[in-house]
């Protein structure tokens, strides 16, 4: 699905070139559960960002589904994401001044999606993680727990192929990280693709295959 | 899609109470004060324009100097319309006016008194645009004794019945036994009521045919205002040219036969006259001619205010700005977050701006109760009927619109531009970018403050000079009669019955004041033996009692006496006309001036008998020029009264006047009053700019607050810390307030060459003015500086004041 070659990504502080990704190799294949490791620093955010196209990198080649990246424009990297990939984040990052239902219809807005076809879909959803009845209430008014499940259906609304989930638990109790563990595994199951940075071991086997990162290179594979 | 973006500025503005409030408050004082102004500037400029042939009409002035003496009148002789249009091919029709003033009318047993009668050419319908609802617009005028009234005169008059072929008697005159002389006339046409916005506003216009000085052929004197329908495009340069060959042809056999040169002795001697063409749209704002019909404006003051409205909005935009870039950080999870889901950044900028848009809107409908409010004191102060209509309206919103983008476009790009992964990390980076940005930006609208303070002042203090400068003369205490003439032989009675009324200090028979509205001869004369020293002054008649009465000093020599049978042919002359003959105060008296066209015949001479000290019979806008006075007393009193019951006195002059049974009713001004009025210009635009300066403070100062609650905000962490290790509240509110400090002085610093050249150009149209003194800069700069002070620090030691602790848990 995703092929990394030979990224490199730094930062210049005076004469040093600090790296933050260096010789980054990365294959991922459709229907994986991907959980990247590595202590605070080592880039983990750095490459999630770059495979989601939030970030760019300064040498190498990112295929994604056969296209070539990092020779496409921003905003043709803009609408390649847009239609393929979800983000859920640590701090849930909803939109304080929208409702739980406006603020997952958000991604259809910038889809040109039309309004009858919006909310038949955000229904759905709304159906499918049992949220039903907070529709109607602000993030503040929720619990981190739903605040999260709020921000995982968001990224699902537009039918992405690949979740990327940076610390998806890190915000929450135990109870509520293995209710969303539970959640990803589900959609693993059914056949989406997930890359997730970790810190915990326990979070980490619910994936597939592990991804260890230390000062900005993959230390296995 | 838009209807969400609606719903989040909603949201959003709820959610920010105070900063919505500000920016709403700001911009709606913005667009009040900046409609009004553009509804004001509209209508200077819409002057005449209502008629069709606008562009293509022009007025005939005449402008001459002669022997020194400047002449620019905006009326010339009767021949002048009909040679033009013969002479001159590009000239397709030529019309007259003669204003004849109010004039007394008679209908059936009624009498009207302030009708304003003008003598028209019958041609005057078909240059300007003056539709005729009654009557036929060709032929009205045709006929001698004919008169066109406008509709609310017809109403007045003949109320609900038909007006043509009333007749109407007009005043024409007295009869040499001061009986009044009347004429009778018929009315044969009707036309709305003249434009408000238009240069003249008659209510009567007579047939011009049957008027027989009309038909004079004098090119020596004349009063007729006189307007010339053009070919389009024709060049105005090229024909005035063309008119010196006209002025040879005509005029200077006249001058050859009544003073007895050619016309190359005559320009010869430094001497020039020449007729100019005058854009009829430009009459109202940059006539400078004498015998207007009325006053007209000032383009100055148009530009002036013009100018500060807009700054006023500018300064309103720039608190929108401030605050939006101010706050970025507020917003800019949400930017990230949408542009994670897929906004693209013209998407976001649409939003942004639809939120600039909303705040606009509501900024709008408060404006429009305000305009509602200000707009009956605002043409009370200004003189004028603005209001709202169709097109207005529309201006009106676009207005809003206008303001909406403006404001918010640079915030709409920078909020836009944040990178999704940054902002998500809570990393706001280039906030130094815009923080030098709004610095940039308080510093201008506290140089617009500190500029209107300053122009505030010296508009004040000039004001208060020209009130207490000393004239030469007491204005004080002094009550004019203009119209006494109309007593006839009863004038002197009554005066006589008046100075036996202990309220009453003295009295002098004379038309002529210092102050207020006159019209002056022209007196032309040199030192005897000496014909080529001619010296063009002002003639004042007046009587023994004047130079007391008036309060005027004598510098050498005497008065007037009855004492001295000789007096009749004496002459006192003001310091500026015994310099200009070529003496001085004490040399000047005994000596012989030859006066040119006197009253008593040409070439007359006068003996010397004191020179007075020059006092301001102009306006102050001008410098003194020299003056003769000779015994001659003509008709309006003049009363020096003491200042014990000034009503009860004016009642027994009204009683007394009565009682001589004249068809005048009994009118009277203060000095003090007509002086006054010469500035009424410079008051109204003293008052308008005090309004602006007090309320382009109060948004500047809204902004700054608004600022200050954002930088405390921001601030809350650093400030919890430093509390904690010792700092005190005294401490932490000089730190948040330092930096506004050093933004108001940089503004000061900017705004005080500015303010000083501005001013200095304004008072040069004053002949009598200040001196802009540096304690104006330092009050100016002082005021700015303890406003935004103390709205800053309202903002800091509420930071300053708080529970550190409650500040860093919450981190």
């Amino acid at each position: 699905m995703l092929q990394l070659k030979k990224i490199y990504k730094w930062v210049n502080n005076g004469n040093h070139r600090i790296f933050l990704l260096k010789d980054i190799h990365l294959d991922v294949n459709e229907g994986e559960f991907i959980s990247i490791m590595g202590p605070s620093g080592s880039g983990k955010s750095t490459l999630l960002n770059v495979i989601g196209m939030l970030d760019g990198f300064d040498e190498g080649e990112y295929h994604f589904s056969g296209t070539s990246v990092h020779q496409l424009k921003e905003k043709q990297r803009a609408s390649l994401y847009k239609q393929y990939i979800g983000f859920v984040f640590q701090a849930y990052h909803l939109i304080d001044e929208l409702t739980v239902y406006e603020n997952i219809e958000t991604p259809l807005l910038y889809q040109n999606i039309k309004g009858s076809e919006r909310k038949a879909m955000v229904a759905d959803i709304l159906d499918r993680f049992n949220i039903v009845a907070k529709k109607d209430l602000f993030p503040a008014q929720l619990s981190g727990g739903q605040q999260q499940l709020v921000g995982i259906a968001r990224a699902l609304i537009a039918k992405p192929k690949l979740l990327l989930a940076d610390e998806p638990t890190g915000n929450l109790n135990s109870k509520q990280g293995e209710e969303i563990m539970e959640l990803f595994r589900q959609l693993n199951k059914e056949g989406m693709t997930i890359i997730q940075v970790t810190h915990s071991e326990k979070n980490a086997a619910y994936g597939n295959r592990i991804v260890n990162l230390l000062d900005g290179m993959i230390s296995n594979a | 899609m838009f209807k969400n973006y609606i719903k989040i500025a909603y949201r959003n503005i709820r959610k920010n109470k105070l900063f919505s409030a500000i920016n709403i408050l700001g911009l709606s004082l913005g667009i009040t004060t900046c409609f009004i102004i553009i509804m004001y500037v509209q209508d200077e400029l819409s002057y005449d324009k209502f008629n069709k042939n606008a562009d293509d009409i022009v007025r005939v002035v005449f402008r001459a100097d002669i022997n020194g003496g400047k002449i620019n009148e905006s009326v010339v002789m009767a021949p002048v319309a009909q040679t033009m249009k013969k002479d001159f091919p590009e000239v397709q029709d030529a019309t007259r006016i003669l204003n004849y003033g109010s004039s007394k009318i008679l209908y059936q047993d009624k009498v009207f008194k302030d009708t304003r009668f003008a003598f028209a050419d019958p041609n005057l319908f078909s240059i300007f645009t003056l539709p005729m609802i009654e009557g036929d617009a060709k032929t009205a005028l045709l006929q001698p004794h004919t008169v066109v009234i406008t509709q609310s005169t017809a109403k007045k008059y003949f109320g609900e019945e038909g007006s043509l072929g009333k007749m109407l008697n007009v005043f024409v005159g007295k009869t040499a036994a001061f009986k009044d002389s009347f004429e009778l006339y018929k009315v044969t046409g009707v036309i709305k009521d003249i434009p408000v916005n238009s240069h003249f506003h008659f209510d009567m216009f007579g047939s011009m045919i049957g008027y027989a000085d009309a038909t004079s052929d004098s090119w020596m004197s004349g009063g007729y205002h006189t307007y010339l329908l053009l070919k389009p495009g024709t060049n105005l340069r090229k024909t005035e040219a063309g008119f010196l060959a006209m002025v040879k042809k005509y005029m200077g056999p006249q001058i050859q036969q009544q003073m007895g040169l050619n016309l190359e002795q005559f320009t010869g001697k430094g001497n020039s006259l020449a007729f100019m063409l005058q854009p009829l749209t430009d009459i109202h704002l940059h006539s400078d001619t004498n015998n207007e019909f009325e006053p007209g404006g000032n383009a100055m003051y148009a530009y002036i205010f013009a100018g500060v409205a807009a700054f006023m909005l500018i300064v309103a935009c720039i608190n929108f700005i401030n605050l939006s870039t101010a706050g970025a950080s507020k917003r800019a999870k949400e930017v990230g977050v949408r542009k994670v889901a897929g906004s693209n950044r013209s998407q976001l900028i649409k939003q942004f701006l639809s939120e600039s848009i909303l705040i606009t809107l509501l900024a709008l409908i408060i404006a429009f109760v305000w305009v509602q409010l200000a707009l009956p004191v605002f043409n009370s102060i200004s003189d004028k009927q603005l209001g709202f209509n169709a097109k207005t309206a529309i201006a009106f919103i676009g207005l809003g619109l206008i303001v909406g983008i403006t404001a918010g476009i640079y915030p709409a790009l920078y909020l836009s531009s944040f990178k999704p992964a940054a902002v998500l990390k809570g990393k706001l980076t280039a906030n130094h970018k815009s923080f030098g940005l709004r610095s940039s930006l308080v510093v201008f609208q506290f140089f617009v403050s500190v500029s209107l303070i300053i122009g505030t002042i010296v508009v004040y203090q000039q004001m208060k000079y020209i009130q207490t400068k000393d004239l030469g003369y007491n204005k004080e205490q002094l009550i004019t009669i203009p119209n006494s003439y109309a007593l006839g032989k009863n004038e002197q009675v009554f005066k006589q019955q008046m100075l036996q009324d202990p309220r009453i200090v003295s009295a002098t028979t004379s038309w002529y004041k210092p102050a207020g509205p006159s019209n002056y001869n022209n007196g032309l004369a040199f030192p005897q033996g000496n014909d080529k020293q001619i010296v063009s002054g002002v003639d004042y008649h007046i009587d023994e009692q004047y130079i007391p009465t008036m309060g005027m000093q004598m510098i050498s020599g005497r008065n007037f006496s009855k004492d001295f049978a000789t007096d009749s042919s004496a002459i006192i002359l003001n310091e500026t006309a015994a310099r200009a003959l070529g003496w001085n105060a004490l040399t000047a008296i005994g000596k012989t001036v030859i006066r040119q066209n006197s009253d008593k015949g040409d070439n007359f001479p006068f003996h010397v008998i004191g020179v007075i000290k020059n006092f301001n019979f102009r306006s102050l806008h001008e410098t003194i020029s020299p003056l003769y006075m000779t015994l001659q007393p003509e008709g309006g009193l003049i009363f020096k009264i003491k200042t014990t019951d000034v009503a009860g006195l004016l009642a027994t002059m009204k009683r007394q006047w009565d009682s001589y049974k004249t068809e005048e009713s009994f009118e009277y001004n203060f000095m003090d009053d007509l002086f006054n009025n010469t500035y009424a210009t410079e008051q109204k635009t003293g008052t308008i700019l005090n309004i602006f300066s007090i309320l382009t403070i109060f948004v500047a100062c809204l902004g700054l607050f608004g600022l200050a609650t954002y930088t405390a905000e921001q601030r809350t962490k650093e400030i919890g810390i430093r509390k904690v290790l010792g700092a005190s509240v005294t401490q932490i509110t000089q730190m948040l307030s330092k930096e506004f400090v050093k933004l108001v002085l940089i503004a000061s610093a900017i705004a005080f060459p500015v303010a000083w050249w501005a001013m200095s150009k304004w008072l040069q149209s004053f002949a009598y003015r200040i001196n802009i003194s540096w304690w104006v800069f330092i009050t100016a700069g002082s005021a700015a500086l303890l406003i935004a002070l103390i709205t800053v620090s309202v903002q800091a030691i509420k930071a300053a004041t708080a529970n550190p602790v409650k500040n860093l848990r919450t981190e």
